[in-house]
């Protein structure tokens, strides 16, 4: 979340909220599990983040962060992420309206340790972020299991959430979320050339749910969710390339129904050198509490039905489509030095909603990202 | 919540895996590319997910863990 703020401190809240996430931590980690790694890495990469809507500025995230992994032993690997964003730009107050100034900074730190088997993994992981409106602390076990011929290797996965919320605004003091994640999945090698999974994921969170920083929010104080994800990659002998793509089914307790949809397509060059197109498209329904955009009560939000004890106007429960276009260069310099560039354009439009005709009233938003990032291995 | 048709449909592929033709440690040459893996940049997507968790509603599927934010 964000700060926010305050006219005098030039901050907002909203705005935290969008952007926080832009650079955050986080670190969702792979359903897969591979090898002990043989060699320890550093790894840097440095985020510049920057959207809009109609031509005005509002979010803008720059965000370093680095990646290390150390092989303990055959047997043992630690490894961790931290991530320090700054935050700034103007963030609306309700749907795309009352756009109001913010700015924050977010540590965020991801600790983890694998014990390696024959035929499996664990992984125990802990995780804070700090804001200076929003703490959240993550404690995660995730195993593995590979059959004999490790072509199949299941995996199971449990993560507790705690989030402590104290905004700017003081409209709640000490609040709290707590979040209960499980995860299934199953790693199948399909052939020589084909791998492919399937996850199912199913989260329960209790306690304050509603954005503090936004005009007219109020929501339930609980949202449990479930997703699918199926991802497969092909390599093409012909042209040294891969293909890997992804679907998403997201369905939650908040009415929302989203299915996500992505290609990339890996393709080694001479010298080192690889590059990646990226194909991203996005649709989801909007919250059954959403409450649409109504200009003729500008200046001021739309009322929500006096029957409805959950509403919320925060565009990100809108029903609406969405679109990235990407492409990523990386050089392999040497068995040790790797650097990367990855540019991306994103893109979001109520019109685009596969289910319906999707929000009205809301303005096209637009981002951009660039990614710079180095590793070294030792 | 759709609970038990996703068991279903992670079993059914579980099943089904069971009819594919083994392959043999020596045929994984391919298999160990590092873009044949589900995770080949942890930082990249770190970055990737919360950008997209901080402005649509929908999240999560590919494993569990890692730090939440105010990012409602």
């Amino acid at each position: 979340m964000a700060d926010t703020s305050s006219a005098n401190a030039g901050t907002t809240p909203l705005g935290m909220a969008l952007m926080a996430a832009a650079l955050a931590l986080p670190a969702v980690r792979s359903a897969h599990a591979d090898s002990a790694p043989e060699r320890a890495s550093l790894a840097f990469k440095w985020l510049d983040y920057k959207d809009s809507q109609l031509g005005e500025d509002r979010i803008r995230v720059r965000a370093p962060s680095a990646l290390l992994v150390l092989p303990l032993s055959g047997d043992w690997a630690v490894g961790g992420t931290l991530t320090s964003d700054a935050i700034s730009g103007a963030s609306p107050a309700y749907h795309t309206t009352a756009i109001t100034p913010m700015h924050d900074k977010r540590n965020a730190l991801e600790l983890n340790a694998t014990r390696y088997f024959a035929n499996g993994s664990l992984t125990l992981g802990s995780s804070v972020s700090r804001e200076s409106d929003y703490l959240s602390r993550n404690l995660s076990v995730q195993g593995s299991l590979a059959d004999e011929s490790k072509n199949t290797t299941w995996t199971a996965g449990l993560a507790l959430g705690r989030d402590r919320i104290n905004p700017s605004t003081q409209i709640v003091t000490n609040e709290h979320k707590r979040s209960t994640d499980v995860l299934a999945g199953v790693t199948q090698v399909l052939g020589t050339h084909d791998i492919a999974q399937l996850n199912v994921g199913w989260s329960s969170g209790s306690g304050y749910f509603s954005d503090p920083y936004k005009a007219m929010d109020e929501r339930p104080r609980g949202r449990r969710h479930t997703t699918l994800l199926a991802r497969w990659n092909h390599h093409f002998e012909a042209s040294s390339g891969t293909l890997r793509s992804s679907y998403r089914y997201y369905t939650d307790s908040f009415g929302v129904k989203a299915h996500t949809l992505g290609l990339e397509y890996v393709q080694p060059l001479t010298q080192g050198w690889t590059v990646t197109p990226l194909l991203r498209l996005y649709t989801q329904t909007a919250a059954n509490f959403y409450v649409d955009a109504d200009a003729s009560t500008d200046p001021f939000p739309p009322n929500p039905p006096a029957d409805w004890a959950h509403y919320t106007e925060d565009q990100r429960l809108s029903a609406f489509g969405a679109r990235t276009l990407g492409l990523k260069l990386a050089k392999q310099i040497d068995a040790n030095w790797n650097v990367d560039v990855k540019y991306e354009r994103y893109s979001q439009r109520a019109s685009w909603t596969l289910e319906g005709r999707g929000s009205p009233g809301l303005a096209p938003f637009n981002a951009r990202s660039l990614q710079l990032g180095v590793s070294r291995q030792f | 919540m759709l609970c038990w048709p996703l068991l279903v449909a992670l079993l059914a592929f579980a099943g089904g895996c069971a009819l594919i033709q083994p392959v043999q440690p020596w045929e994984k040459g391919v298999l160990a590319k590092p873009e044949m893996s589900f995770e080949s940049d942890r930082l990249d997507s770190n970055f990737t997910e919360h950008t997209y968790f901080s402005k649509e509603a929908a999240s999560g599927g590919a494993g569990v863990g890692g730090g939440g934010c105010g990012c409602n």
